[in-house]
């Protein structure tokens, strides 16, 4: 319950309140929250595999090759990702998480129709996208609070997936889970370089 | 040759019209060929969309035609299909035919060419075929789009148990591609080196998540892709079964089915199967919303046959169940109505209820149960109109029933309605048996108590709630009125007090409604006179088995009864006049109790004879205590063992006897005692008596001064009592009897010579030791007068050095000095009052030398040591002992320390001590008090020490309540000298 209750804090709407919040105060918040979240990421994409039949549900389970072009990817060499600023790294998380939410939408919408019976994973799905949510509004805080220009919002998914096969739509969830435990781990590691950087 | 020429003119003119009408029929058939053939596929029904029209035909005219259709894969040569499509053909008109592939067509090239040939009437034979059309080639391979692998068909429905056609493309024929279905490998045909085709014969229902199917595309290790389908495999859609309807209100039909297995599958791909009621006399169809009811509203009064047919579908398939009824028939009534009971008496009621009215003329066929007592008595069968009545007879009084009823259509029985039913209670009657009664009498002097005993009238007698009863007593000597006692239920005994004549007595129970047959018992004048010796009887099994003699003369019969325990209620038991045993069996025995029978026998006159007592247990159990034994005449070899307290009565079984432990050193037993192992497992001697009256014994030929230990325990035929202890008894010495026959005597002699010797001891004085004379007093000592010789002179005490005993007064305040430090001691003059000093005669005192030291050990050593000997110079000669008694603990020396500080600070002033001089020192200088001014070097001193008398109780330090109690004891210290 009190995790319930820090997490319910944390996604207060960041930008609502009148007084201005210190950059220190919006990454630690932030740097909370992607903490939290990191701990469910791995639970997540295991239930959804488990949900999905073989080969997905077998155990050991990986397709690295399964991407998505809607959403980018996690892994950046390291020099590139160290020598960016503080705007480039918070847009693009932000950029990251802003497609996620809305493909977390997606594969819950299609395994609410594939597993109607599966109130798990379903909850699971709906949580994920929320905390995403809540980051981005954490992310939103710091760039005011650093006066960082906000990247426009934009809708990522478009037109792509429609028409895509069961078995399509199946490795799509697959990628979005497993692409979201990525992001939050990276989330978790620019909010640290940002929390050093800023100390309170 | 003019006629020849003509005949071959008109030969070939002739020849020419036919050919003419021969190229002009063929001339009007040829252009028939299908054209403008154009090939579409489907890629969600996998099929070939064939669409074509046939030119030249004629204007507003309509010929059947045969279309042959050739369709091969991948090469034209390899023709997969062939078949023919008749239809009619309009003049213009675009024809259609699709044709379903089994391998998806994503997987291969197709190509489709026909014919066509005319199939009418109205043109006469011969027909021919026209020529085939061209190749018409169909790919969707090359709309696939970027990627390595490709698996089709995609998110296919299909049946369980059906055959399905799975492929892929793999662009890359480096790659190694591998299929699984649900984790397992599957093989395929190779069709050509992109191309591989699985068939999937009789595919399983696994979930209705669909069937995974998947490939991987792989370079050795390496992983390139992975690519799959989902097959959605529907279960079959079953028939429905138990389709029937029926009407409760000739408005409705409902309609039931059992509706099986439900084919739903995942991702929206099939719903339920859907139902529908179809009624074919009227052509209505309803689809239904629940699976497996449907209502149907009647809208014609006058249809009385329906025909219905219900229809299963899913996507895949249908199927129906058809029934055919009259409405009459099918008639399921509403449960009746307003049950009633009316005219209910105790034996008898009349039920009545209603019945839905259904239409004019019904009969209805009922169906009554009488239930009574949780379980049903009865069952009728009833015909009626509208309105039900039954007669219900042979009830029993005062009884709770419950009837229940439910009807049927008379004419076409269909089915039973629902119960709908209803209690009553009959009223009561009077008791229809007389109460069993019994009695018990205890004779006093002049009267007799009878206690009358009762036993509830059973349900089935009682007939109603028993509300009293009456005793009516009547003395049969003497005429008087009879008494009628009226005693409230549930009381179940009652006392009467009786002069000593003959009484009757009649009990009745009496209910609201009337009172029962009298029970009647006669008390004689002298009712148990008889003297009956007990007998003891086994019990088995819970029960006892009982039997007597047969009695002569009138009998009645015979009762037999017995107190329980531990309630101690009289039972009783009648049994006919013919019969001389019984079983007594109840619950209630229990093991251990002992149970008294007496058996009457009763007479014509209903007069309670005594003929038998038997005794009992059910099962006689262990004695649950031992005796308590006396030792009593304990000799030196022998001792008399007995427990005459003990009662034998008051046990759980009869005592048999009793068995006599004895265990001693010696190994033999005694005469008349066995060996025995205890249950310990330790050794000892039994002896067994089998008299349960005899309840002592005397255990002889024992050892002097030996010790033996008995134990005695009753048995009763389950066993002996419970384990205890032995108890020890010890024979005295032989000869210490003896001893006290020669030591009182000898004491009593010596008493006597003291009392003797004191009476006479004047006689004694005198004869043993008479009084020495005083020479002063002689008679001698007038004679020396007499001769005048001044020199001449007896020589005086006075003249003598005799040893002084100076008596030193001790000056108060010093002595707390003393024992504060020992430094102190050593710096105070005064300090050794408390000793005496046997001052040795030599003149060589004054120097250093040692000091010896009387110690009185049998006095607290400790405390004389810190007390009063500490204050003694230790010079290094000092011998061992003395140095342990210095060095005595620290912390008891200050203890005690501090102890006698308090004591001593209650010491009073001018205590004297005593100080001894030798008679043979030379007297220093006259003044004896010079004599303890030197003490701090005493010259060779004999000290002895101070006997002081501390318990160690109070030696032990306890600050402030022990300090009076210790200072008593060191109050005087010089009273030990005394």
């Amino acid at each position: 319950p009190p995790a319930h209750l820090c997490l319910l804090t944390l996604l207060l709407p960041p930008l609502s309140s009148a007084a201005p919040i210190s950059p220190a105060e919006s990454i630690s918040q932030a740097y909370s929250l992607a903490l939290y979240m990191q701990k469910n990421t791995s639970m997540l994409l295991q239930t959804y595999l488990q949900y999905q039949g073989s080969p997905f549900s077998d155990p050991g389970f990986s397709a690295p090759e399964l991407q998505l072009s809607s959403l980018p990817p996690a892994t950046a060499f390291f020099k590139t990702w160290r020598t960016l600023d503080d705007g480039e790294r918070l847009s693009l998380a932000q950029g990251a998480f802003l497609a996620l939410t809305q493909h977390l939408q997606l594969v819950r919408d299609d395994q609410s129709d594939l597993n109607p019976g599966s109130r798990i994973l379903l909850a699971q799905l709906g949580t994920a996208r929320l905390r995403a949510q809540g980051l981005l509004g954490n992310m939103a805080a710091i760039m005011t609070a650093l006066g960082l220009p906000m990247p426009p919002e934009e809708d990522t998914l478009g037109l792509v997936t429609f028409g895509a096969s069961a078995f399509e739509r199946k490795c799509l969830g697959y990628v979005v889970t497993r692409e979201y435990g990525h992001w939050t781990d990276r989330a978790v590691r620019d909010l640290a370089l940002l929390k050093a950087k800023y100390p309170a | 040759m003019a006629l020849f020429v003509v005949f071959q003119t008109t030969f070939f003119l002739t020849l020419l019209s036919l050919r003419t009408y021969q190229s002009e029929v063929l001339a009007e058939r040829l252009p028939l060929t299908p054209v403008s053939l154009k090939v579409s596929t489907n890629s969600i029904h996998q099929s070939l969309h064939l669409q074509w029209t046939v030119h030249n035909l004629p204007y507003h005219q309509e010929l059947k035609m045969v279309f042959q259709i050739q369709i091969s894969r991948i090469e034209t040569s390899n023709v997969v299909w062939v078949g023919n499509y008749s239809t009619t053909v309009k003049w213009n008109q675009v024809l259609h035919w699709s044709w379903e592939s089994e391998l998806p067509l994503e997987c291969a090239t197709h190509f489709v060419r026909m014919k066509s040939v005319m199939d009418d009437a109205s043109f006469p034979e011969p027909n021919f075929w026209s020529n085939w059309s061209s190749w018409e080639e169909v790919s969707v391979q090359d709309s696939l789009g970027r990627g390595i692998l490709f698996i089709f068909p995609k998110d296919k429905l299909v049946e369980e148990g059906s055959n399905v056609t799975i492929c892929y493309v793999s662009r890359n024929i480096q790659n190694n591609v591998s299929c699984y279905l649900e984790g397992k490998q599957i093989h395929g045909e190779q069709l050509d080196p992109h191309v591989t085709a699985f068939n999937l014969n009789s595919v399983p229902f696994i979930r209705n998540r669909g069937t995974n199917i998947y490939c991987e595309a792989s370079q050795g290790n390496v992983s390139k892709g992975i690519e799959g389908i989902v097959l959605f495999v529907s279960k079959v859609l079953e028939e429905p079964k138990d389709f029937s309807c029926e009407t409760q209100d000739f408005k409705t039909l409902h309609c039931t089915w059992d509706p099986g297995t439900d084919t739903a599958l995942g991702w929206s791909k099939q719903p339920s199967q859907s139902y529908t009621l179809f009624e074919s006399f009227s052509g209505e169809k309803k689809l239904c919303t629940h699976k497996n009811w449907c209502n149907w509203q009647i809208t014609q009064d006058s249809q009385e046959t329906y025909n219905f047919t219900l229809i299963a579908e899913n996507y895949l398939r249908k199927r129906s169940v058809n029934i055919l009824f009259n409405l009459t028939h099918r008639v399921y009534l509403m449960n009746p109505f307003s049950v009633n009971f009316e005219n209910v008496n105790a034996t008898n009621a009349i039920m009545t209820w209603k019945v839905h009215s259904m239409r004019n003329n019904f009969t209805y066929l009922c169906q009554i149960e009488l239930h009574g007592e949780g379980k049903m008595m009865q069952q009728y069968d009833v015909s009626i109109k509208v309105n039900g009545e039954y007669f219900l007879s042979e009830l029993e009084p005062a009884t709770e029933y419950m009837a229940r009823v439910r009807c049927a259509d008379a004419s076409h029985f269909w089915k039973w309605s629902e119960w709908s039913g209803q209690n009553f209670t009959t009223l009561e009657a009077a008791p229809s048996e007389a109460p069993d009664v019994w009695r018990s009498v205890n004779s006093e002097p002049g009267n007799h108590t009878v206690t009358l005993f009762w036993k509830p009238l059973s349900k089935l007698h009682a007939n109603g709630k028993i509300l009293f009863y009456n005793v009516v007593v009547e003395n049969l000597d003497k005429l008087s009125r009879s008494e009628l006692r009226s005693i409230p239920a549930p009381a179940n005994s009652t006392k009467l007090i009786l002069d000593r004549c003959s009484y009757q007595i009649c009990v009745t129970a009496n209910n609201s409604v009337g009172a029962s047959p009298a029970s009647i018992i006669v008390i004689s004048v002298d009712p148990e006179n008889k003297e009956v010796e007990e007998e003891r009887i086994a019990g088995t099994d819970g029960g006892f088995s009982l039997s007597w003699k047969p009695q002569p003369g009138d009998i009645i019969g015979y009762v037999v009864d017995w107190c329980d325990h531990p309630q101690d209620v009289l039972q009783w038991k009648n049994v006919g006049p013919n019969t001389t045993s019984t079983v007594i069996s109840t619950d209630a025995f229990r093991p251990g109790v002992r149970y008294d029978f007496r058996i009457y026998g009763l007479s014509t006159k209903r007069i309670a004879c005594l003929l038998e007592k038997k005794t009992g247990y059910s099962q006689e159990l262990a004695p649950s205590d031992n005796p308590h034994v006396l030792v009593d005449m304990l000799t030196s070899h022998s001792f008399t063992l007995s427990w005459k307290d003990y009662s034998t009565e008051s046990q759980p079984g009869f005592i048999q006897g009793y068995h006599v432990y004895l265990k001693s050193k010696a190994r033999q037993c005694h005469p008349r005692f066995q060996k025995a192992v205890l249950s310990d497992g330790s050794e000892c001697c039994k002896y067994k008596i089998d008299n349960p009256e005899e309840k002592a014994l005397i255990v002889d030929n024992l050892k002097p001064e030996s010790s033996y230990e008995f134990f005695v325990t009753p048995f009763t035929s389950a066993g002996e009592g419970p384990n205890a202890t032995f108890t020890k008894v010890t024979t005295p010495d032989e000869h210490s009897s003896m001893l006290i026959h020669i030591l009182l005597p000898m004491v009593f002699c010596v008493l006597l010579i003291m009392i003797v010797c004191y009476l006479k001891s004047q006689w004694i004085k005198e004869t043993c030791y008479p009084d020495i004379p005083d020479p002063y007093k002689s008679s001698i000592l007038s004679l020396i007068k007499f001769k005048e010789n001044p020199h001449l002179t007896i020589m005086n005490v006075s003249d003598c050095i005799p040893d002084a005993i100076e008596v030193v007064s001790k000056p108060e305040g010093t002595k707390i000095q003393i024992l504060g430090t020992r430094k102190s001691l050593t710096e105070t003059e005064l300090t050794k009052p408390n000793y005496l000093y046997l001052l040795p005669t030599e003149k060589n005192h004054s120097g250093p030398g040692p000091c010896i030291c009387f110690e009185n050990f049998t006095y607290n050593q400790v405390a004389s040591d810190s007390g009063f000997c500490g204050h003694v110079p230790v010079s290094p000669k000092a011998p061992p002992s003395m140095l342990g008694l210095m060095t005595s603990p620290e912390n008891v020396l200050k203890a005690l320390e501090k102890n006698y500080m308090n004591s001593l600070g209650e010491v009073p002033a001018g205590e004297t001590s005593l100080n001894y001089v030798s008679q043979l020192a030379s007297p220093m200088s006259g003044d004896k008090d010079s004599l303890p001014t030197n003490p701090v070097e005493p010259p060779h001193c004999s000290e002895y020490k101070m006997q002081m008398a501390v318990p160690l109780r109070l030696a032990l330090p306890r600050p402030t309540e022990n300090s009076s109690l210790s200072s008593v004891t060191l109050l005087d210290p010089g009273e030990h000298y005394r």
